[in-house]
């Protein structure tokens, strides 16, 4: 397969810490709320668990004062409920703050893809679009969640080294000069512990990419019982996130046994010092005590350290794609009302890569209501020609008007609602099929999808099915044949109403009984409508208004099915290497040559 | 890597060419998918060389934790040498004993991070394996399940489980395994040091001991109140995925239909509802009461060490600041393993959840296909439907009644009929992909269970409708069916009209399909024409066309009339076809309506006695009626 590597993509870019920072911290900003509870709860908590060693070296010095004992433990015992119902408090609103974190997350990474032009999808595929949308967002808020925890423990750190310091500068200086050295470990690996977390992400969305597009057509692969090639294959991809994310878990697990080596380096430090100059043997107490409290916040941000590391660049991944950049380039955002539907096309130029011109300097003009046949080989522009036409494409140059106004101008899904476009194979959900005919319009009644459908080259086929309109058309309409998947396409647009109508081979592959209703449905639709159809029937390109050759991207001719046949150029042609196939006379000839042939 | 993988499931080629469905047959995990998730996960723990690491870690991980309690009785030590010796201490014997126990300190201190280290490494192994093998063992169970399956499910929640549920798996491990490991020896290892150091005085156990007890007890409860919402979490994740998946897949109508914000509506209350079960897992995390239970445990016995410093209570040795301190710092080390069990139960309850999922697709039945008693038979290709009926398992409704109907070797058979009138259907009976409800389909008079799957499979070609093909070259995607040489894929290229266009390519064979910057999108005809390559290559003795495409070629109509002609000949050929030529001058032509064959015959047979038929041929705008009268309409 040709996507194994563990490159970037091209929209992926690099974020230093401080601006993933910067993008983060907007996210919190809808529950600051809930954060000051968050923080002040962790802030008491902080305080209360200082206490203890406190207290408790209040204890050992008075304790011979029995009600100063027994005050002192009744008074823990109410810290220690404290400290819980305020753990409760933290625990739940933070829960809730991440929760919504990933949501919003995750509308604005879905709300940017979704708003790409048709070659940022042409590019990537989906399997790792799905990857970055829905694992690296729950990633991430695993992270945000270590967070709280974390900077209640560094709180703690903070607040206990304060009595520490009152109490013996000098041993607390030496705990001090264990901090750099805990700030080093940490920052030391940084660039490289994000790289493997990246390489770790990049791998799994691979995985996720291979298993679609293998499930995708399992059908083929059965049918040339090639399950070993593709088993092969997986294996391959399989060990790959195996490798990578090994040496990410590896290195982004030293930092817990550093950290006990500093800790035990400190404490025997302190007490070679403790030893050494002249200090009361009580406060030591109370430094042990405080040396532990302090390590262990610090031991908990290490464990959570991967985590943390495949946060950042989890989110890193996210801004990424958040901040893609779009195609589609828009001059204003009008609202769009097409009454006329006229189409001029002028100086049209566009390429899908770099070099390649599907169109050069084209032109084209449609009068309202008339309905214009494109023929031409393939490669030709003519599929292009009306996604162009939809704005899911950008050209590059020229200029597309419609009733006398710049396409760029009108608000995409304006224009877009404006157009009936029916693509070459059409997409259904996997809903009902009376939902899937109301996606032309959503508010639709029975009655209209019903209505719809019959105009669509008829309706009695829907009784076949086990349950009529509400039948479960399953993932990409599976249960229903090709041809049904057409008139279900067409049944849309008919609900639609568009005053544009541009049909890309809509009817090429239903059979014979049910085509010629659609030509029926097809040319009463068409009145008055101005309609651009990209034509293999015989039969439309005898029907329309005017017929337009391309080659290459130039209109070469142009005309009447009699006129151009009657010059005997470029249309003739392609009538004689295609749309003849399906003329009876033809048909007649040709079968009783071959016969006699043979 | 991929040795080891091979040599779990047994030789995968030996079974491979003995015609076995591909898939999990007898592996070692065959037993442990029926016993529940739980078993299975340990199944896998414990497979062959994990044990050994699980092992490793264990002991490396108690060596480096019994470093602590050693490292609190040196201090211990080492304070009450301060303490009796605070006068002398520029005495440099003293100096010398005091440096000595420093060092023992020292020495605890590295213990602990050295060993901890090594531990680490197996652990991580541990986990990764994990991960691999568990989605190592579900891929290969998909690639095993019938068509059937694979038509009911999502791809969207296949990928969710097959890449995030596994991952959970990992995660069990390390984290969350190798945490509580951890807690479990913090937890114990300072009772034993109380028990077994005769310097404190055994009562100290009592308190952490109760505690350890209700730590176990609330933990199981926990465990289950976690269970339902941890399911939710993942069944909701999968969902989040399928919706996205579909809205990604079908872009371009979308886009067409500016459904836009409909679909992220949908995704949205996906996504809020992955959240709110979220938020409520958070709820039950948060009441977790060891928390409250460890802070007061810690206060009492602080109590009862001052209590008994204080000589309130009697000990057998004397307990002085020193040993306070020790216990003291015993005590707070109770704290981490209790916060750890809080986040670490919820991930193990999490992947224990994801391991059900994962289970409960693997065990699906594969619906089909005895294949025990057949036979590898030459195909010569006379095909017979006797009465056959179909419905789809689990479907109600019969798709097919009733066919009957018989081909001769090498004829040429146009299957013709109304949208969804079971044709596609029909085919895919012939070469197994589903096994018929009633009656029997026969090739050379023998019926399809006689066959094993294998040899059916490589003397039928099929076709499809909307051909998928994958993201290779060109050559890869020709030979998909054999290995071939080059010279065969070109002669292939060439009957099937293919050639001209795959040598315009700068790379011609070598060009790579599917997306991605260095491929190219092939249009609707030239797939079709890479498919018949495929099926020239596959030389198969029946072949189906089912040839409903939608991007008819213009340029290269005659070119697929011709590659269809020629890949027909001397082999028994169904196609479903909506050419009118095609259907012409078919030796058979079958009509079907509604899942049942209305007319059957050849061109001229069928004008006269099938009413439907001759609708087609009719409303065509440029025949003559003299022409029709002359046909004999």
């Amino acid at each position: 397969m040709v996507w194994f590597g563990l490159e970037d993509e091209d929209y992926d870019r690099k974020y230093g810490d401080r601006e993933l920072i910067k993008r983060i911290l907007p996210y919190f900003k809808p529950y600051k709320k809930k954060l000051v509870l968050v923080i002040s709860c962790l802030v008491c908590s902080a305080l209360l668990g200082s206490m203890i060693p406190l207290v408790g070296n209040l204890l050992l010095t008075e304790g011979s004062n029995e009600t100063l004992l027994i005050t002192f433990l009744v008074g823990l015992f109410l810290l220690t409920g404290l400290s819980y119902l305020l753990n409760y408090i933290q625990w739940s609103a933070s829960s809730s703050i991440v929760g919504n974190l990933i949501l919003n997350l995750q509308k604005d990474a879905h709300n940017a893809v979704i708003n790409q032009d048709m070659t940022f999808f042409d590019k990537y595929p989906v399997g790792k679009l799905l990857s970055r949308i829905n694992s690296d967002t729950t990633n991430f808020a695993d992270m945000a969640q270590i967070i709280t925890e974390s900077s209640s423990s560094l709180l703690i750190v903070i607040l206990i080294f304060i009595p520490l310091f009152i109490f013996n500068w000098k041993l607390a200086l030496i705990v001090l000069g264990s901090f750099p050295l805990v700030l080093i470990t940490a920052l030391s690996f940084r660039k490289a512990a994000r790289k493997r977390s990246l390489e770790g992400q990049k791998a799994l969305s691979i995985v996720n990419a291979f298993v679609n597009e293998s499930m995708s057509g399992i059908q083929v692969m059965k049918t040339f019982r090639q399950e070993k090639k593709m088993y092969n294959q997986f294996n391959e991809v399989n060990a790959q996130s195996f490798r990578v994310n090994f040496r990410r878990a590896l290195l982004l697990n030293y930092i817990f046994p550093t950290l006990t080596l500093i800790q035990g380096l400190v404490v025997a430090g302190i007490i070679y010092f403790a030893g050494i100059l002249p200090s009361g043997s009580l406060n030591l107490y109370l430094f042990i005590q405080s040396i532990w409290l302090l390590f262990f916040p610090l031991f908990s941000i290490s464990a959570f350290w991967p985590q943390f590391q495949s946060g950042l660049s989890a989110s890193e991944r996210l801004f990424s794609l958040i901040d893609a950049e779009r195609q589609v380039n828009q001059t204003k955002e009008n609202i769009c009302t097409i009454q006329n539907g006229s189409i001029d096309i002028e100086n049209l130029t566009f390429a899908y890569k770099e070099g390649t011109n599907v169109f050069d300097n084209f032109n084209l003009h449609v009068t309202p209501g008339e309905s214009v046949a494109i023929v031409g080989h393939t490669g030709a522009g003519k599929s292009s020609l009306a996604k162009i036409l939809g704005r899911l494409y950008e050209f590059q140059g020229g200029t597309i008007k419609m009733d006398s106004i710049d396409i760029r101008d009108f608000e995409l899904n304006c224009l877009r609602s404006q157009i009936g476009f029916i693509p070459q194979i059409p997409f259904l959900w996997a809903d009902s099929l009376e939902n899937n005919v109301k996606y032309g319009k959503l508010d639709a009644t029975k009655e209209e999808v019903m209505d719809a459908l019959e105009l669509a080259g008829g309706a009695d086929w829907v009784d076949d099915l086990p349950k009529g309109l509400e039948t479960d058309v399953g993932e990409r309409g599976k249960v229903l044949s090709m041809g049904q998947k057409q008139l279900v396409a067409f049944a849309r647009i008919l609900l639609k109403n568009p005053n544009i109508f541009i049909l890309d081979e809509a009817t090429a592959s239903v059979d014979p009984f049910t085509e010629t209703r659609i030509q029926e449905a097809l040319e009463q639709t068409l009145k008055g409508r101005t309609s651009i159809i990209i034509a293999h029937r015989l039969w439309t390109v005898r029907k329309v208004d005017r017929i337009i050759v391309l080659d290459h991207g130039k209109i070469v001719e142009e005309g009447s099915h009699d006129e151009l046949m009657q010059k005997g150029g470029k249309y003739s042609e392609l009538y004689n290497t295609y749309f003849k196939h399906q003329s009876l006379e033809y048909i007649e000839e040709i079968g009783k040559i071959q016969t006699m042939v043979n | 890597m991929s040795q080891y993988q091979v040599e779990k499931i047994g030789d995968l080629s030996e079974n491979y060419a003995n015609g076995v469905e591909f898939g999990l047959e007898n592996d070692p995990f065959s037993r442990a998918r029926k016993k529940g998730s739980f078993r299975w996960i340990i199944k896998h723990l414990f497979y062959k060389s994990n044990t050994w690491l699980i092992l490793n870690w264990f002991i490396f991980m108690v060596i480096s934790n019994i470093a602590f309690p050693g490292l609190l009785a040196a201090l211990r030590d080492t304070i009450n040498f301060i303490i009796d010796n605070a006068a002398n201490f520029t005495d440099p014997l003293i100096l010398r004993d005091f440096i000595y126990l420093v060092l023992i300190i020292l020495a605890w201190g590295l213990v602990r991070p050295i060993f901890g280290m090594v531990g680490n490494f197996s652990r991580e192994l541990l986990a990764q394996r994990m991960e691999r093998d568990g989605r190592h063992e579900f891929y290969l169970s998909l690639l095993g399940k019938s068509q059937n399956f694979h038509d009911q499910q999502k791809v969207g929640e296949i990928m969710a489980r097959t890449a995030d549920d596994v991952r959970m798996l990992n995660y069990m491990v390390s984290p969350a395994l190798a945490l509580i490991g951890e807690a479990i020896a913090e937890l114990i290892i300072p009772i034993f040091a109380i028990l077994i150091d005769p310097k404190y005085p055994s009562q100290l156990a009592i308190i952490p001991s109760i505690f350890i007890i209700f730590l176990v007890c609330y933990v199981q409860k926990y465990f289950k109140r976690l269970g339902p919402v941890t399911r939710d979490l993942r069944t909701n994740f999968g969902e989040m995925n399928s919706v996205l998946n579909e809205t990604l897949s079908g872009i371009e109508v979308v886009k067409g239909l500016t459904l836009e914000d409909y679909e992220t509506k949908k995704y949205l209350s996906k996504s809020s509802a992955y959240r709110n079960a979220l938020i409520k897992q958070g709820k039950i995390e948060a009441k977790y009461l060891p928390i409250l239970i460890m802070s007061i445990v810690i206060v009492v016995g602080l109590g009862h060490g001052v209590l008994i410093n204080l000589g309130y209570i009697s000990s057998p040795v004397p307990f002085g600041i020193a040993e306070i301190i020790a216990y003291i710092s015993l005590l707070v080390s109770l704290r981490r393993p209790t916060f750890i069990s809080l986040w670490t139960f919820q991930i193990i309850r999490y992947a224990q959840s994801a391991a059900e999922r994962l289970l409960e697709m693997m065990n699906e039945e594969a619906e089909i296909l005895d294949t025990s008693k057949g036979k590898s038979y030459e195909i010569i290709g006379r095909v017979t439907f006797d009465n056959v009926s179909f419905t789809y398992p689990k479907s109600k409704n019969p798709v097919l009644k009733n066919l009957n109907f018989e081909v001769s070797p090498g004829q040429t058979v146009a299957i013709v009929g109304t949208t969804g009138s079971g044709k596609t259907t029909a085919t895919k009976l012939i070469s197994r992909l589903y096994d018929v409800s009633k009656g029997d389909i026969l090739i050379d008079g023998r019926p399809l269970r006689e066959y094993t799957l294998e040899s059916l499979r490589h003397q039928i070609a099929y076709i499809e409708q909307d051909v998928f093909l994958y993201a290779t070259t060109i050559f890869e995607n020709i030979s998909f069916g054999r290995v071939s040489s080059i010279e065969e894929v070109e002669i292939a290229a060439k009957d099937a009209q293919a050639y001209d266009f795959i040598m315009k390519y700068p790379d011609r064979f070598q060009t790579k399909i599917g997306e991605g910057e260095d491929s190219v999108q092939l249009s609707g005809g030239e797939r079709q024409r890479i498919a018949i390559a495929r099926a020239f290559i596959s030389d198969p003795k029946i072949l189906i066309l089912d040839d409903s495409t939608s991007a008819i070629d213009s340029a290269t109509e005659d070119k697929i009339q011709r590659a269809m002609k020629k890949v027909a000949e001397g082999r028994t050929t169904f196609i479903i076809t909506h050419r009118l030529s095609q259907i012409r001058w078919a030796d058979l032509i079958l009509v079907f309506k509604r899942g049942e064959i209305i007319a059957k015959g050849n061109h001229h047979e069928l004008l006269k006695t099938c009413d439907e038929y001759r609708k087609i041929f009719l409303k065509r705008f440029d025949i003559p009626i003299e022409v029709l009268v002359k046909e004999g309409i």
